[in-house]
């Protein structure tokens, strides 16, 4: 005990990260929000492990059988596992949402910077492309996208970036007109500082992390985006699963089994939600003003 | 805090939105034809021409018989049979003459006065004349002339016998009578935007995507339209105007093969399911012009990969029967089977012995539910075999121009599943496929000097044990060719409700015309 006083280590206060986490694990929503986040991307990633049925195999002969030992979700109209086709619709639905947030965010953050540090033709020039782009309706936008690529996981992370990209680069342009004349960066351009150094080291880092956050609750948006894209056929191609693709089954089928629509809705149901608690409340430990809002 | 009135909460949102869906559940199924004026009937495609000599789908036909006039036009009923519409009486004189009168009285709308015997000509030559390159030259392909011989009385000479005259030629848009001078200032064809009008009904109204209307046509000298208006809804996934149907958004819809089985053992309530045999044809189609399909060993290797009473059994839940052909059961020229089998072994040997393991092909379908599980059936087969079969989903405007020549998919498009419907003459199946069809509905390119030759042969031959020879023979060389994996003929579902009456082929296709309220 005495040893474990006089050591420095102990006596030294605990990390900003840790006391993020401790904090977070003191909100019940954020507990539940993280655990169905685990969840989602465990059953995804294990996916291999947790079912030993191919996703794709078919079997008509077996189709719409419910819930069981054999198939935990029961089969699809052409006899598949759904279990097994939810776990990997997720790897879809988790890694568009992955590789498309992060364009987005490197996209973003890139024009936003620009945008904001600029000269003022340049920004109203970004500014009304942002709009442009923003003003379209993502549906028509994905319609427009899949008939010149045809549809396929790549276009639906096209759809996705152009969805998201202006609404990030309009957030990190706000903040940069509101640090660039901030007394610590006029200070760095007084030195010499080029505009690429204060960009990266003094206002990036200041302007980030809010993004971050935001990207992490935009992350059911992009899932929602690819379910409904694969819903209409626009999304990845059969017979790769995806939770849009499953629920449009369902929705084919709900005369004949209402479990392929419940297959796969709850899990575009779980993971929003897990999102949604885990984002929400990141955003208030790491910036309680933003809480009462 | 409350929130002050007007400022509605999300909490009051949800529950208002809450009430609402109750009380919108616990009303009646409404049906705006109950009333009988409106009439709404679902149709699998929008429009894209309404011109006899050029449309496109069946919807189309439908619209074009009930705003042009046709000299006749099919019985409702159980039995082939036609009835006079246009004309007053027609007649076969002798093998290569008919004669007509036309009813007396038709006019035509936007004030282009009567319809006379010149428009009779002008119509059906139109149609026959190569120079016009319409799709459907082959129903008159036995035409000579149109000859007039008073303001409504005329002779349709032949140059040959022509047996499907009275099946699929007249009973059809090829005899829907146009005006001549209407079309000749529209320049000579028209699209969406159909002129001079004289059916049972008038177009009054098409939102693209979302419905056509048809307006009864006061004019109509004959026995008037059942409804003031009818709405024709464009739903192209039978499932969805099955719920548009239960919902009460819809009178009368097509449905699924495979919903058949569920429907007629639970009928929705204040409603009537048939089921009618169908002449259509599904079948997968390769491309002989494109590579890997230009090589035949690799199309029959398809062939033998395909497990045929399977992706049946998979897409219809059972509904609907194998079928072997272009001809359905009943019709001269129905095969009992098809001149290939099911042999995975014999589709990897081929595959291997032309260097073509592992292959990645590209499937093209009708964004429909049944032609996406009967797919993904024939890729699951395919895949056994080694060969990848990325499935590429259609919308129906995409999906119907894909083989045309005009269309940029016509140079790159591989295999295609595709579904034909069909009038009770073989000929009429085999016509898309002869030579004159590559780059119109001749989708696989598939050109045979034979296979045409027994197309003209069965068109002027009477006997109807020859005609069945030489239907058979033109499929087993399709068969032969590799090119088609046939599947089945279907069955037709319609539900409709109880308040109307609905005017069908012995197929059950519709005829808007002959739907009446209950």
């Amino acid at each position: 005990m005495s040893e474990a006083v006089s050591d420095p280590q102990a006596a030294k206060p605990p990390s900003d990260a840790w006391r993020a986490v401790r904090r977070l694990l003191r909100e019940p929503l954020g507990v539940l929000g993280l655990t169905l986040v685990l969840l989602m991307v465990g059953g995804a990633i294990f996916a291999d492990l947790l079912t030993s049925w191919d996703p794709t195999r078919i079997n008509p002969r077996d189709r719409f059988l419910g819930p069981g030992a054999e198939h935990l979700l029961g089969t699809d109209q052409l006899g598949r596992d759904l279990f097994a086709r939810v776990l990997h619709g997720g790897r879809v639905a988790l890694s568009v949402a992955l590789i498309a947030t992060g364009i987005s965010l490197v996209i973003g953050i890139m024009l936003g910077l620009i945008a904001g540090y600029g000269p003022r033709w340049l920004d109203n020039l970004m500014i009304l492309l942002f709009d442009s782009v923003k003003s379209f309706p993502t549906v028509m936008l994905a319609l427009a996208l899949v008939t010149l690529f045809g549809p396929s996981l790549t276009s639906v992370v096209i759809v996705v970036v152009l969805v998201t990209v202006p609404g990030y680069a309009r957030i990190i342009r706000t903040q940069t007109i509101a640090l660039k004349n901030s007394e610590y960066v006029t200070a760095a351009r007084s030195m010499g500082a080029s505009p690429a150094r204060i960009l990266r080291v003094h206002i990036l880092p200041n302007v980030i992390g809010p993004l971050v956050i935001l990207a992490s609750m935009d992350i059911p948006v992009v899932i929602g985006i690819e379910a409904g894209m694969s819903f209409l056929g626009l999304g990845v191609r059969p017979p790769t699963p995806s939770w849009g693709s499953i629920l449009n089954d369902g929705f084919t089928s709900i005369r004949d089994t209402p479990w392929i629509a419940v297959a796969g809705g709850i899990p575009i149901i779980l993971v929003t939600l897990g999102f949604t608690f885990l984002g929400e409340t990141l955003r208030d430990v790491f910036d309680p003003r933003l809480k009462a809002r | 805090m409350r929130q002050p009135f007007g400022q509605p909460s999300r909490r009051s949102v949800l529950a208002g939105l809450g009430a609402f869906g109750v009380a919108a559940s616990a009303m009646p199924r409404m049906a705006i034809s109950q009333d009988g004026r409106v009439l709404r009937v679902r149709s699998y495609s929008d429009l894209q021409v309404l011109d006899p000599a050029f449309w496109v789908s069946l919807p189309e036909a439908d619209i074009i018989t009930a705003i042009y006039p046709p000299l006749v036009a099919p019985m409702p009923g159980d039995v082939w049979s036609w009835k006079t519409v246009a004309a007053k009486s027609i007649e076969q004189i002798d093998d290569l003459t008919v004669a007509f009168e036309l009813l007396d009285g038709i006019t035509f709308s936007g004030g282009h006065g009567k319809m006379t015997a010149e428009d009779v000509k002008f119509s059906i030559e139109r149609i026959a004349d190569p120079d016009n390159e319409s799709p459907y030259a082959g129903d008159w392909s036995a035409l000579d002339q149109v000859e007039v011989t008073g303001e409504l009385t005329g002779l349709i000479r032949l140059k040959t016998p022509f047996v499907p005259l009275w099946t699929t030629t007249l009973p059809t848009p090829a005899s829907c009578i146009v005006s001549k001078a209407a079309f000749e200032a529209a320049g000579g064809q028209v699209t969406t935007d159909p002129v001079a009008m004289s059916g049972h009904y008038l177009l009054t109204e098409w939102v693209p995507k979302q419905r056509t209307v048809l307006t009864r046509n006061p004019d109509w000298p004959g026995e008037p339209g059942g409804f003031e208006e009818i709405h024709i809804i464009p739903i192209e996934d039978p499932a969805t105007a099955e719920l548009g149907f239960e919902a009460g958004d819809l009178d009368y819809t097509w449905t699924a093969v495979s919903s058949l089985p569920r429907l007629k053992e639970d009928p929705p309530a204040g409603s009537v399911v048939l089921e009618k045999p169908s002449l259509a044809y599904v079948w997968l189609g390769m491309n002989e012009a494109v590579a890997p399909f230009d090589n035949p060993n690799i199309r029959r290797a398809v062939q033998h990969a395909i497990d045929r009473q399977l992706v049946v059994d998979a897409a219809y839940y059972g509904a609907a029967e194998l079928g072997n052909g272009l001809v359905a059961p009943g019709l001269p020229g129905s095969r009992d089977g098809v001149t290939y089998d099911y042999d995975p072994d014999r589709a990897r040997e081929l595959l291997e012995q032309e260097g073509a393991t592992g292959i990645t092909v590209t499937l093209d379908i009708l964004n429909q539910s049944e032609r996406l599980l009967a797919a993904q059936v024939i890729q699951a087969n395919l895949a056994d075999v080694g060969i990848n079969a990325e499935i590429k989903q259609n919308d129906s405007g995409t999906f119907w121009s894909l083989g045309a020549s005009d269309s940029p998919d016509y140079d790159t498009m591989q295999m295609y599943l595709q579904r034909f419907s069909m009038q009770p003459d073989p000929s009429w199946a085999t016509v898309w496929f002869t030579p004159e069809q590559i780059g119109v509905w001749n989708w696989s390119r598939f050109d045979n000097a034979r296979f045409k030759e027994l197309h003209d042969m069965g068109l002027v031959e009477a006997d109807e044990t020859k005609r069945d020879a030489i239907y058979r023979e033109m499929q087993d060389l399709m068969d032969e060719s590799g090119s088609f994996v046939f599947f089945t003929h279907e069955v037709v579902g319609v539900v409709h409700s109880e308040d109307i009456a609905p005017g069908l082929k012995p197929n059950g296709e519709p005829l808007l015309t002959e739907f009446k309220s209950a």
